[in-house]
């Protein structure tokens, strides 16, 4: 049960136009976007933002439902961890795959060498931004250019960060 | 509005004791300092206490602005990129700004703005 109960009966016709939209895009979620349905501009720019940053953009869709479903689990997120990108799964993405992603990545075979670089990007970022530094950024270089890197890191950032609030408001799994 | 670097200095580093914020105020930074540091504290009991202070609305508004912001200055941390005006509001390039601001935030009372005024 959420700490903040989520807007039942949404009058804002944006936000019920976005609600809708959640069950044809499943992320943020549309638990989420009721919750910040207390505040309808925050609900419209976030909403927004997010569904943005997922499903457009030049860095692979796929890659940041991984990244997505990563923070997720570093963040404490139930909520979140439990959605998934139906697009992403259309495209090839795997349970085995997010498992991989959230845990063994570095070792598994089933990452190209650039995907592991963004998912350690992810990875880092909030348990040690330390290890972000010029090297790091460098070899991401290799992989990406300057806007994919702002892309992702973006993306990182916004996530990351609506997931911690997210998580502590107590938002069960949806399976 | 009022908000001075000293204000700014005791809400990051003494706001607990300080006698510059409100109840209110001090509920505030308490769950924006949690929230980026212990977010598991956040619990039933916390949201309780903090709907004595602020509504819901105001909460979801907090709550939102906070994760945002740390999600962000997080990431502009490993960028290592330098404010682009010195504290008395000169454009600067990077490697002043770096001289003035120091290689890890501070408060601009250590010294940026000391620093700021020795051009030389």
């Amino acid at each position: 049960m959420s700490y903040i109960e989520p807007v039942d009966n949404v009058k804002n016709e944006k936000i019920k136009e976005m609600l809708a939209e959640c069950e044809k895009y499943n992320i943020p979620g549309d638990l989420f976007l009721r919750i910040l349905a207390h505040v309808p501009g925050y609900a419209e720019s976030l909403y927004d933002a997010m569904k943005r940053s997922l499903y457009s953009g030049n860095v692979s869709h796929k890659l940041k439902e991984l990244i997505r479903i990563q923070l997720a689990y570093i963040s404490g997120d139930r909520y979140s961890q439990s959605l998934r990108s139906e697009i992403a799964q259309e495209e090839g993405l795997t349970e085995d795959d997010i498992q991989s992603a959230c845990d063994d990545f570095k070792k598994s075979e089933r990452f190209s060498e650039e995907e592991k670089w963004a998912l350690s990007f992810s990875y880092f970022m909030y348990r040690e931004p330390s290890k972000i530094d010029s090297k790091f950024y460098k070899t991401g270089k290799l992989f990406y250019s300057e806007a994919q890197i702002m892309e992702m890191g973006s993306f990182i950032a916004l996530h990351y960060g609506l997931q911690v609030f997210m998580r502590t408001l107590n938002l069960n799994s949806i399976q | 509005m009022g908000l001075t670097e000293e204000i700014l200095d005791d809400g990051i580093e003494n706001y607990q004791k300080s006698k510059n914020f409100t109840k209110k105020e001090k509920m505030a930074l308490l769950y924006s300092e949690l929230m980026a540091l212990n977010p598991e504290k956040i619990n039933s009991d916390f949201y309780k206490n903090l709907k004595q202070f602020f509504s819901k609305e105001e909460i979801v508004e907090l709550g939102a602005f906070i994760g945002f912001n740390i999600g962000y200055h997080t990431f502009f941390g490993t960028l290592n990129f330098y404010p682009m005006f010195s504290p008395d509001g000169r454009l600067v390039d990077q490697h002043e700004s770096r001289r003035i601001y120091g290689d890890s935030p501070l408060s601009h009372l250590k010294g940026a703005i000391e620093r700021s005024k020795n051009t030389d």
